[in-house]
């Protein structure tokens, strides 16, 4: 909506905007400025705004706390859950559109009735069958519960993508011989890129950043940054400079990440509630 | 014409053995990773199961797990904190959310183009990074207090993280921090979706931008704000992270949710079937606050 205005409210309006994007920045701003302050400088208040910006509390944490393992195990459990729904997800949701009967439509929706079960009722039964099955501490663990909290949404998001391809593309494909899977890597992948997009940054963040099943399934060899900096805070007394510089190493590349793809990340999350 | 065909194929080309096939892994990775450990819980949280060897008759309690809660002051609190975090991070996401939205709508293209991706952020940092910084800034000696001292305001006044009665406000704040953001993209596209001539004839009739706003904007989006209220709404009741990072449910349990209590119950008291029955109760109180009326409202709209 746009609002018929008077020029100080406009004033108004452009200085309240401005204060919103401040309250965003700011807090990640003390966050990655301080992990670049000594200990002094991080506890002198008024904090000052130029100092002289030091690695130490990178060095140490990479190679002492070895984060640098943590964030290899970051990726490798968030790239393998990427590609495993995306997989998944996009066959599925294939599936659920050639369905004849209005089945699949009822079974898209009730998969997302997944998303009222609650992390932790999950878990714990979770945790006690993959230690069972000696599972617990490998990546697969993670990747497993990762990947099965992403796939419902994921299928049902690409399932909302399939429907807008028009059924005549579809058809004339059949007309002219393809096979029902040529059809789907020939046309329907192409057409679906954007869609992937969207699903690749909304599944990459949201397992680059779960702790609670990270934080039980994994052990100190396959620990994510999350779990690793979970740990930190853990601590009584907190070495705010070490946490500062872990906090950082885990919020820039996801954030750099969804700065790139801005434009999927923002549709993959309206299409969720636009196409209701 | 209505063409009845055969119910089932074993060709690829005709019937419904590809659709099943394709969707088969999906499905088999739910099942085994959702739907069974869900069955097994409910089974679990008859017994009184401490990771040890389980006697199927010896250890068996009914629902003695559940009768345990109602006498258990910890689990009723951290039942009342849930929804109290729930309620209030919910109404101050829609306002804020709200407010925020139409705000930026007024920007020009360009200044919004550099406004989004500032706004969406907060969305991607972990909550965990999220309960850091704002511990930080909670910090007695820290930077907030260092302004609010400005103000006169102490921790006397306002204790943030270490006063029972405000622990939970502050860490709805960091809650509201992160998730308005969301609030605010999916709003804005609700907005961007209603015609602009609605506006123009609400304005030559003499409708000012508060009216226009009741009248026009509110209608419009309910169908976005019930389905916002669903994706986002649930998640305040599964609140774990924010928490374990900001109080682990301290100051004397004024901020201990179901999710904590049931974490601290499994993996540190090794009480699985109580911890178990605790985490049925969350999931009851989702499906009690959000699934039933979010199933009957898409009901109502078919």
């Amino acid at each position: 909506m746009i609002i018929k205005s008077k020029w100080y409210y406009r004033v108004l309006q452009r200085a309240l905007v401005l204060a919103m994007l401040a309250l965003a920045v700011v807090p990640v701003y003390i966050v990655v400025s301080n992990s670049f302050r000594r200990a002094l400088d991080i506890k002198r208040m008024p904090p000052k705004l130029f100092f002289d910006p030091i690695l130490t509390h990178y060095s140490r944490v990479l190679s002492v706390d070895s984060f640098a393992r943590y964030f290899i195990n970051s990726l490798i459990i968030a790239g393998c859950t990427t590609a495993t729904v995306i997989l998944l997800g996009t066959l599925a949701a294939y599936g659920l559109r050639l369905f004849r009967s209005r089945l699949g439509l009822r079974l898209s929706n009730i998969m997302m009735l997944g998303k009222l079960v609650p992390s932790i009722t999950i878990l714990i039964p979770l945790y006690i069958m993959l230690n069972r099955m000696r599972l617990t501490g490998l990546y697969i663990a993670p990747i497993l519960a990762h990947a099965a909290i992403s796939v419902p949404f994921v299928t049902w998001l690409m399932r909302g993508f399939i429907e807008d391809i028009p059924t005549e593309l579809l058809e004339s494909a059949t007309e002219m011989g393809a096979t029902r899977m040529q059809t789907f890597f020939v046309i329907i992948l192409p057409l679906l890129l954007p869609a992937v997009a969207s699903a690749v940054i909304l599944t990459m963040q949201s397992s680059w950043n779960e702790l609670l099943f990270s934080l039980t399934l994994t052990n100190i060899k396959t620990y994510p940054l999350t779990v690793a900096v979970a740990r930190f805070t853990g601590a009584m007394s907190v070495d705010w400079g070490k946490c500062s510089a872990a906090a950082t190493i885990t919020l820039v590349p996801i954030v750099l990440l969804g700065f790139f793809m801005q434009k999927y990340l923002v549709t993959g999350m309206t299409a969720g509630a636009v196409k209701g | 014409m209505r063409r009845r065909e055969k119910a089932f194929h074993w060709s690829l080309e005709r019937g419904d053995l590809l659709p099943l096939l394709l969707m088969l892994p999906a499905l088999l990775l739910v099942v085994f990773t959702m739907v069974i450990p869900l069955g097994y819980g409910l089974f679990l949280s008859l017994f009184n199961f401490n990771m040890g060897a389980m006697d199927l008759g010896r250890d068996f309690v009914g629902l003695g797990n559940y009768a345990r809660m109602f006498g258990d002051a910890v689990a009723m609190k951290s039942i009342w904190n849930t929804v109290k975090f729930s309620l209030g991070a919910i109404a101050g996401d829609m306002l804020l959310g709200t407010l925020a939205a139409v705000m930026l709508f007024q920007l020009t293209r360009r200044e919004a183009a550099f406004a989004r991706p500032i706004v969406t952020m907060p969305l991607l940092i972990s909550p965990i990074i999220i309960s850091l910084m704002w511990r930080y800034i909670y910090d007695p000696q820290g930077i907030l207090y260092y302004f609010l001292g400005k103000a006169g305001v102490t921790t006397a006044t306002f204790p943030g993280l270490t006063g029972e009665s405000t622990a939970l406000l502050s860490i709805i704040i960091a809650h509201w921090w992160q998730v308005v953001p969301f609030y605010i993209i999916v709003l804005t596209a609700g907005l961007v979706s209603i015609p602009q001539e609605l506006y123009e004839a609400a304005y030559v009739d003499g409708a000012g931008g508060l009216r226009a706003f009741r009248t026009i904007t509110l209608p419009l989006l309910t169908k976005i704000y019930m389905v916002v209220l669903f994706i986002s709404g649930v998640d305040t009741i599964k609140i774990f992270d924010l928490i374990y990072g900001l109080t682990g449910g301290g100051p004397n349990n004024s901020t201990i949710s179901i999710s904590i209590y049931a974490f601290n119950q499994a993996f540190s008291n090794v009480q699985m079937g109580y911890a178990m029955a605790l985490s049925v109760l969350a999931m009851a109180v989702a499906f009690a606050l959000f699934g039933i009326p979010f199933t009957s409202f898409s009901g109502k709209r078919r």
